[in-house]
């Protein structure tokens, strides 16, 4: 018997080292705690890919489970499903590691500066400084020591705080459990509140709190859904409620479904639950506003995907066409709000509400194509959306704005920022060969189907206008392209310099995933196809996929396994 | 005869039709890598991959010539069925060979043209990026593929027509302070990129919708799949979708090849270098479209029988009317490259006539035949005629007609090999393969049986007339008359010289070749049909019943013994347009008899030059319509709902909460007598309920 504790040392790691990463930052510097972080992020990741590396196709698992409390046991799970979240989440926390260290150094000297620069006035901005009895000095002479002390400091806390929300982001997707679904929901809230409010540009701490209370509030409605479901399925582990499911009664489920749509919609900013979003995503230091915009509003669409879709089996059919038409409304809504904004932040972040919008859309289409398609959406999203935040990230790194009408012709200054956001840009407009392409055609392509077989005028509507908006992000993420880029070069910026090799490599590093899902997505479609081709195999109200016409083809996934597969089961 | 050969996978040369695709992405990927060894490396190692993609090219040409065919597939997206192979027939390996050699061309040209750029190594990479993509969509074997090939030529044209994205005023196109209904009609490359990329995509979403629909009841891209199994058809063709589907991809067409209503991208795509202006005319991206229909119509027409006839009746008015409409905007306008460029539309315009009239008359390879023996000779003297306009540009430094004239003694190579590719287009009887092109669609036209044939015929021969009339006058106001001011101005500083022969010899090729082509046209053209005949008919099953009829005797060796065969009114309505067009352009730009601001004495006249030079205002609607409409709605909501009622939310709660404690607050005095008195009353109110 193999006990292996892969899935428990790759979320508690980093919970577990964040100290050590803080000290590290204090006594030896920035460079210790990056390279410290990025190696247990790596480990992490490792272990991750390990782990998944057991999956065998159809809806197998690889669980590991451990005896927990009165709300059940504890597990972590990795499948079909959680397998791209996963994935997606920990590469992206691991790449963009290295990448914050010259952008936060950037950022905590320039606060530092501020902070020993305007010392009386600037009260309010002293509150993080380390040397606290320096308030007191008005002429204070600022010595090297003193600079690097207060980098040190901080390099080190924001990694600490970095590593723990990653730790809560991980936890999320891989529960087994609904209480511990949102244990770990609520727990990556915290530290990318902190890191918000202190780290944040404009009126960050306000910013932080809004932040914070919306999507605590939408935790909250998310929590009486769960305990809802809890209660009358007689246990929180996922695998009770999906059997003990049919004793949920009728009218409960709409109060359930509706408690879940509303509080993860929240989290993924759909249309009219988005308030907080823009704000935090273009206040937030630039490598959270890379991680916040992907990786963790997706997991909303992971909640939806897990707790609705897959525990609540049956009832999806009723409420799909709103969800579908959410979807729309929220694509839409958010590609012209992007066309709108001149911050290049700002723009990104109404850009994840569209996007999130197209993952909805999927979600709502009531067939296995188009929820693969929804999940490989947020593979894709996940990595082009990152490679344009850090764009962004590296432009105010040279230029010192974000603001697209005072950028322009930076093409010929910063080349290698240029071509690696050419190719976010092209994944998040859904072209070949970039990943965005392989979700957007998967996902569209059921939403269609799903219309055609039920003859369904609005679904077919929908589609039309849903793939008429894919024009409308096209325009808006290349019009942005196009000031920041094109044109005439301003006097102020004529000799900017690219960024340096932490930022441009990092960034290559996404680039270069990104390409190869586009023309090779099997090690990501895979998995997911089987996983939800398996997950509504009994359910007739969503249109499966079947290859109709099948020319000289051995199918292989018909006879993939079927059961689980639980490889370690701790000391239950 | 239908093809007895078997099928070449992998084995012996399959494997080039594979290279020929992959060459020039490989080259692109190197581009930047050998750029660290030189430019002089980095330059030719570009020709060298065109080169070798060429080559690889024709070594496919014995299978087509034998009616052969090459496919072959590998495992892709198997959990979704889904293969990537490429499918070499009679077709794609005419295709694949006009665009490698003229690409190739085009390179050398390149060379010379683009001399002493500093960012080379981005031009190499999407041209090499460009033709990869353009070779990908014709030798692939499902749409899918094609679909990639598609968008990759859309992202290559919008980076080379945004090459030079400074947007300094010389890069510009159209003429700056010229207005049409308030919309601005010049554009600078970065503008005319996004634009290009733009309208593009608006036909590739209409083109995925149409795969879908077909994936969704066929669970194929593959051609080869959808032709062995047709019960799709019959299933979709029961739900009235058959037709929808197939107009939809070709919505995919009409978007590459600039076709009405998505043809506005055409004109500002001039603000790329003039060798990115040949490709994308002459080799790739527009002819994109066209091949494309060339290579679903056969399909469609072979599974549907005679169901799918409003599908070539789309497929023909849209190119009758683009044909018309394009024609008439290239008489008035004032720029070489912008002329061309009309001229393109219109012409292309004219193939997917005859290609939509294939599926209306009772024999398909004619109208098919004519349609594709159009594309191959506009593809030879388009690509000239652009390297040459290329070469005037070069030579004068001014985008306008009206800057140059009088050059015919200064770049005397220029003339005379743009004056041949110029003829060609132009359609001068019997010696250029513009005539025999443009006439077998003329007689395709008529001979079809369609009920509205003539009125597409009058079109036609409209378009001839148009087309010599303007070919005449570019040719005029650049070579004849006399030299410009503006010349004269800069002839101290900037002499106008000929080109060098790095530039020349490619152009010079391609006017020669289509000359050539001209003078054997007959010959050529019955070739063609035959090679197509047994095409269709072996693999699509196609038979042309009139082409039982039609054998023409196989010892046929001049030209000219078939002539016979003409279809007079064709050729006398083709001859008289070219008489009359080439008379009147003649008299005035080149002998300059007649004064053109004759135009401007009458008021109607004056009317249709403006409706004419203003676009008839398509350009006008597009931007109200798709640009400025749209945003300033996006403005209102942003004002009115997103800034005022969505942010309002939070202030608004924060308000409401604190109003809210400010009311309890009120209650709070501290006072004791206060907290007494409420207290009593409430003691009251309690003992009165409850005892009275």
């Amino acid at each position: 018997m193999i006990e292996s504790y892969y899935l428990l040392i790759a979320t508690f790691l980093p919970l577990l080292v964040s100290p050590i990463a803080y000290i590290l930052g204090k006594k030896k510097g920035s460079d210790a705690t990056t390279w410290f972080s990025f190696g247990i992020l790596a480990i992490s990741t490792m272990l991750l890919f390990i782990a998944s590396s057991n999956l065998q196709g159809g809806r197998s698992a690889y669980v590991e489970s451990y005896a927990w409390s009165q709300f059940g046991n504890f597990g972590l799970r990795i499948d079909g499903l959680s397998l791209p979240f996963a994935i997606i989440i920990n590469i992206l926390c691991t790449v963009l590691t290295l990448y914050s260290k010259p952008y936060m150094l950037h950022k905590i000297k320039e606060s530092f500066e501020e902070n020993s620069g305007k010392r009386e006035s600037a009260s309010d901005s002293n509150e993080y400084r380390s040397n606290s009895g320096g308030n007191e000095i008005k002429t204070l002479t600022v010595s090297k020591s003193d600079e690097e002390q207060y980098v040190n400091h901080h390099m080190g806390l924001y990694f600490a705080l970095y590593l723990t929300f990653s730790m809560g982001m991980l936890g999320t997707v891989l529960a087994t459990n609904l209480i511990e679904f949102y244990v770990f929901f609520e727990l990556m809230l915290v530290p990318s509140f902190f890191l918000l409010a202190f780290y944040g540009y404009g009126e960050r701490k306000r910013i932080a709190l809004m932040f914070f209370f919306w999507t605590h509030v939408g935790a909250v409605v998310l929590l009486l859904g769960l305990l809802a479901i809890g209660f009358f399925a007689g246990g929180f582990d996922y695998d009770t409620v999906m059997q003990n499911v049919d004793k949920i009664p009728d009218q409960w489920i709409v109060l359930i479904v509706f408690a879940l749509v509303i509080g993860l919609g929240v989290k993924l900013a759909a249309f009219a639950l988005h308030i907080w979003l823009p704000y935090a995503h273009s206040e937030a230091p630039t490598p959270i506003s890379a991680l916040l915009s992907p990786a963790m509003i997706g997991i909303g669409a992971y909640g939806l995907l897990r707790l609705w879709l897959e525990l609540l089996v049956g009832d999806y059919s009723q409420y799909s066409i709103y969800i579908n038409l959410w979807g729309l409304a929220t694509m839409i809504y958010g590609g012209a709000m992007a066309m709108m904004q001149d911050d290049i932040k700002r723009l990104l972040a109404y850009s994840s509400i569209s996007q999130m919008g197209y993952i909805l859309f999927g979600i709502g289409s009531e067939s296995v194509l188009g929820i693969t398609g929804a999940t490989f959406m947020y593979v894709t999203h996940g990595l082009g959306k990152a490679i344009l935040f850090m764009m962004a990230g590296s432009i105010i790194l040279q230029t010192g704005t974000r603001s697209m009408s005072k950028l322009g012709g930076l093409a010929g200054r910063m080349p290698y920022t240029a071509v690696i956001a050419m190719i976010g840009a092209l994944t998040i407009m859904g072209i070949p060969p970039t990943s965005g392409f392989m979700g957007e055609w998967i996902l569209f392509n059921g939403v269609l189907q799903s219309g055609l077989e039920n003859s369904d005028t609005l679904r077919i509507v929908a589609f039309g206008l849903g793939i008429l908006a894919t024009v409308l992000s096209a325009a808006y993420i290349l019009w942005m392209y196009k000031r920041i880029f094109f044109g005439k070069i301003p006097e102020q910026y004529a000799r900017v310099k690219d960024s340096n090799r932490y930022v441009i490599v990092t960034m290559a590093a996404l680039a270069a995933i990104t390409l190869f899902l586009g023309v090779y997505p099997n090690p990501m479609l895979n998995p997911i196809t089987d996983y939800v081709q398996e997950m509504f195999s009994g359910d007739n109200t969503v249109l499966q996929f079947s290859t109709a016409n099948p020319v000289n083809v051995t199918s292989s996934y018909m006879n993939s396994s079927n059961g689980h597969v639980t490889v370690a089961g701790g000391d239950s | 005869m239908v093809d007895l050969h078997a099928i070449i996978g992998f084995e012996g040369i399959g494997i080039n039709a594979w290279m020929v695709w992959i060459l020039p992405f490989v080259g692109a990927a190197l581009i930047p890598v050998i750029a660290k060894v030189g430019n002089h490396a980095r330059n030719y190692a570009a020709v060298g991959f065109a080169l070798a993609s060429a080559l690889s090219a024709a070594t496919l040409l014995p299978v087509a010539l034998d009616g052969g065919q090459i496919h072959s597939q590998i495992n892709w997206i198997p959990i979704l069925n889904i293969h990537a192979g490429t499918l070499a027939d009679s077709l794609s390996i005419i295709m694949t060979n006009i665009v490698a050699w003229i690409s190739f061309l085009i390179f050398i040209y390149s060379l010379g043209y683009m001399h002493g750029d500093k960012n080379l190594t981005r031009y190499w990479f999407f041209m090499l990026f460009f033709i990869g993509s353009m070779q990908l969509i014709v030798l692939s074997d499902n749409l899918l593929m094609v679909f990639f090939g598609w968008e990759g030529v859309g992202l290559a044209s919008f980076a080379l027509i945004s090459f030079w994205y400074h947007d300094k005023k010389r890069d510009f196109v159209g003429t700056p302070g010229h207005y049409a209904g308030g919309i601005q009609m010049w554009a600078s490359p970065s503008h005319a990129g996004l634009k290009a990329f733009l309208m593009t995509k608006a036909g590739d979403i209409m083109m995925l919708s149409g795969m879908f629909l077909i994936f969704g009841y066929a669970g194929t891209f593959g051609f080869t799949e959808l032709l062995q199994d047709q019960s799709w058809a019959t299933e979709m063709a029961k739900n009235n979708l058959l037709v929808p589907a197939a107009v939809l991809i070709f919505g995919g067409a009409i978007g590459k090849s600039a076709q009405f209503p998505l043809n506005e991208w055409l004109l500002e795509a001039m603000t790329g270098p003039t060798p990115v202006s040949a490709l994308i005319h002459a080799a790739t991206m527009v002819k994109a479209g066209v091949f494309l229909v060339a290579r679903i119509g056969p399909l469609f027409f072979a599974v549907s029988a005679l169901n799918s006839s409003q599908f070539f009746e789309v497929i023909a008015w849209v190119g009758a009317i683009t044909a018309f409409l394009l024609a008439t905007q290239a008489l008035v306008n004032p720029e070489i490259k912008k002329v061309l460029a009309y001229s393109t539309g219109s012409q292309i315009g004219l193939m997917m006539m005859g290609l939509g009239i294939a599926g209306l008359s009772s024999s398909f390879v004619d109208g098919y035949t004519s349609g594709f023996f159009h594309l191959m000779s506009h593809a030879m003297f388009k690509a000239s005629l652009f390297m040459g306009a290329g070469a005037v540009l070069h030579a004068v430094g001014s985008r306008f007609m009206t800057d140059m004239g009088g050059l015919m003694g200064k770049m005397k190579k220029t003339f005379l090999f743009m004056m041949m590719a110029g003829l060609s287009l132009a359609a001068a009887p019997f010696i250029t393969s513009g005539f025999w092109s443009k006439d077998a669609i003329l007689a395709s036209v008529l001979e079809s049986g369609y009920q509205y044939s003539w009125v597409l015929f009058a079109i036609a021969v409209m378009v001839s007339f148009m087309t010599a009339f303007y070919t005449f006058r570019m040719l005029g106001m650049t070579f004849f008359g006399n030299k410009s001011k503006f010349i004269q101005q800069n002839e101290g500083s900037h002499h106008v010289h000929e080109v060098s022969a790095v530039m020349w010899v490619p152009f010079a090729i391609l006017a020669v070749a289509s000359i050539a082509v001209g003078l054997i046209g007959f010959t050529f053209e019955h070739q063609l049909h035959e090679m197509f005949t047994s095409y269709l008919a072996g693999t699509f099953g196609i038979h042309s019943e009139l082409s039982e009829g039609h054998e023409v005797p196989t010892e046929s060796g001049s030209g000219f013994l078939g002539l016979e065969e003409l279809n007079p009114v064709a050729v006398t309505a083709s001859i008289g347009a070219f008489a009359l067009g080439a008379i009147l352009g003649g008299l005035v730009y080149m002998k300059r008899i007649i004064d053109p601001e004759i135009v401007s004495r009458s008021i109607i006249s004056r009317a249709v030059w403006k409706f004419f030079f203003n676009r008839w205002y398509l350009n006008t609607a597009l931007y109200w319509g798709a640009v400025v409409g749209p945003l300033a709605i996006y403005r209102i909501i942003w004002r009115y709902f997103e800034s005022t009622i969505i942010d309002g939310i939070n202030p608004g709660l924060q308000g409401s909460m604190t109003y809210f404690s400010k009311v309890i607050k009120a209650g709070q005095t501290g006072i004791a007598q206060t907290y007494l008195f409420v207290f009593a009353a409430g003691l009251m109110i309690i003992i009165m309920l409850l005892f009275l």
